[in-house]
């Protein structure tokens, strides 16, 4: 099956066979598709081999059959983008993310989306943090385990912003005792719930940590990599 | 086909770019023609796998503790180059008449791949780094998103030991002609652009 002209991003590429590169891809109707790039290691697919580089908005025209695609052409579709630094640390983060919770070939256009505003934030933010929260919410939603952060789960009671809870993946969130390690602040989880930063940095703080909390029970208990890779080569402010 | 026979074409299989075919035809063509250097790559593979480790200072591959380059004391031990792989250090050797020290990843940042600090060999190059002697740590890693993430972070161990972190430029090619040259070393070359002196 041809494909013609679909925007995706490279997430992740390694070395296959002699010349050639195996692309993880994130398209926009297909999902997530692995994908050969032919003879684009050697000198004459330099040209090629360049635009084939995480980050990049590109348009792929890929022939799909069976589990691998094949590349037949890849174009830059938009200025390309530079993730430096820190950026670039969570932008390796994203796209563990991405490869981690979604299977090959299952789309998810508001993933996708997500995905595509995520990469300029994480260009012009500061700090990374509150637009991965972001990210997460949105990844969870599109895949299935949107988070409940308006109600809470003991009664279906409106979040009190001045009370604290627990999120338990499973259920929801559940109120606790502010001294708990995963306590997390009602007005969080609500500023969460409408986009909105936290007001300080450890509601941001618990914030991550409840993501973790989550996302390890979507994993079925795993680790991200980026957890430790990352967390010792990120710069803190 | 003989069992031994059967068993060498498969090991051959591990080579890359090796296939059945081109295996099997390597096989024939070592028993057929070419007995004597047959055995004689039998005994330097074998010397090899066997003896072959990772220097001690700066991971390239070496048969003795500490590699001929780090043992070298016409060096300069001021600089240390860090590059990911044997091949690159090759590659600078051959091409830039740079004197100074090696470090030898062996890889790049990449949690998809499993590859953190420990895996690098950070460790290592810490240690070296807190031995006082280097001034300057120049960044060889790769013009790929992952190698630059892994140049931002030996960049940050390096100013925390008080050391100056340089980076290869990237730019246009020699010899090219920027309309054949991709969006993003374009993009890229344009902004480092340098005062010309």
């Amino acid at each position: 099956m041809g494909i013609d002209q679909q925007p995706g991003y490279v997430l992740h590429l390694r070395a296959y066979r002699e010349t050639s590169l195996l692309l993880e891809c994130l398209t926009r109707d297909h999902g997530r598709l692995g994908v050969v790039a032919r003879g684009v290691r050697s000198a004459r697919g330099q040209a090629l081999r360049a635009q084939l580089e995480p980050f990049q908005p590109l348009l792929l025209d890929l022939l799909a059959r069976g589990e691998l695609a094949t590349l037949r052409s890849a174009e830059p579709a938009g200025l390309p983008l530079r993730l430096s630094g820190n950026a670039g640390l969570a932008g390796l983060y994203l796209n563990e993310l991405v490869v981690r919770l979604t299977g090959r070939q299952d789309p998810h256009p508001a993933l996708f989306e997500a995905y595509a505003q995520t990469l300029p934030r994480l260009a012009a933010a500061e700090s990374p943090g509150w637009q991965l929260r972001r990210f997460e919410r949105d990844l969870l939603a599109a895949i299935g385990y949107a988070l409940q952060l308006e109600f809470d789960a003991d009664g279906g009671e409106p979040l009190d912003p001045q009370a604290h809870y627990r999120y338990q993946a499973e259920l929801g969130a559940c109120r606790c005792g502010p001294g708990e390690a995963a306590a997390v602040r009602g007005a969080d989880l609500l500023a969460l719930g409408q986009d909105r930063v936290p007001g300080d940095a450890r509601g941001l703080q618990s914030l991550r940590r409840m993501m973790r909390e989550v996302i390890r029970f979507h994993l079925g208990g795993a680790e991200l990599r980026s957890w430790q890779v990352l967390a010792a080569a990120m710069t803190r402010p | 086909m003989s069992k031994l026979l059967g068993e060498l074409i498969e090991a051959l299989r591990c080579l890359p770019g090796v296939g059945a075919k081109s295996a099997q035809r390597m096989a024939f063509h070592l028993l057929e023609r070419e007995r004597e250097r047959g055995l004689k790559l039998a005994g330097a593979l074998d010397q090899a796998m066997r003896q072959i480790g990772n220097c001690t200072r700066c991971r390239n591959f070496s048969e003795t503790p500490v590699c001929t380059l780090c043992a070298s004391t016409t060096r300069d031990r001021h600089t240390l180059c860090v590059v990911e792989t044997p091949t690159e250090l090759a590659a600078i050797e051959q091409a830039t008449g740079y004197r100074g020290q090696y470090f030898v990843l062996l890889g790049r940042l990449s949690p998809l791949d499993g590859l953190g600090p420990q895996e690098l060999g950070l460790g290592l190059l810490a240690e070296r780094l807190g031995e006082g002697e280097i001034e300057e740590l120049i960044l060889a890693t790769n013009p790929t998103v992952e190698g630059e993430a892994t140049a931002h972070y030996l960049a940050q161990l390096a100013r925390a030991a008080g050391i100056r972190p340089t980076r290869l430029s990237h730019g246009v090619p020699l010899g090219g002609e920027l309309e054949f040259v991709d969006r993003g070393t374009l993009a890229h070359a344009f902004g480092s652009r340098q005062a010309l002196e």
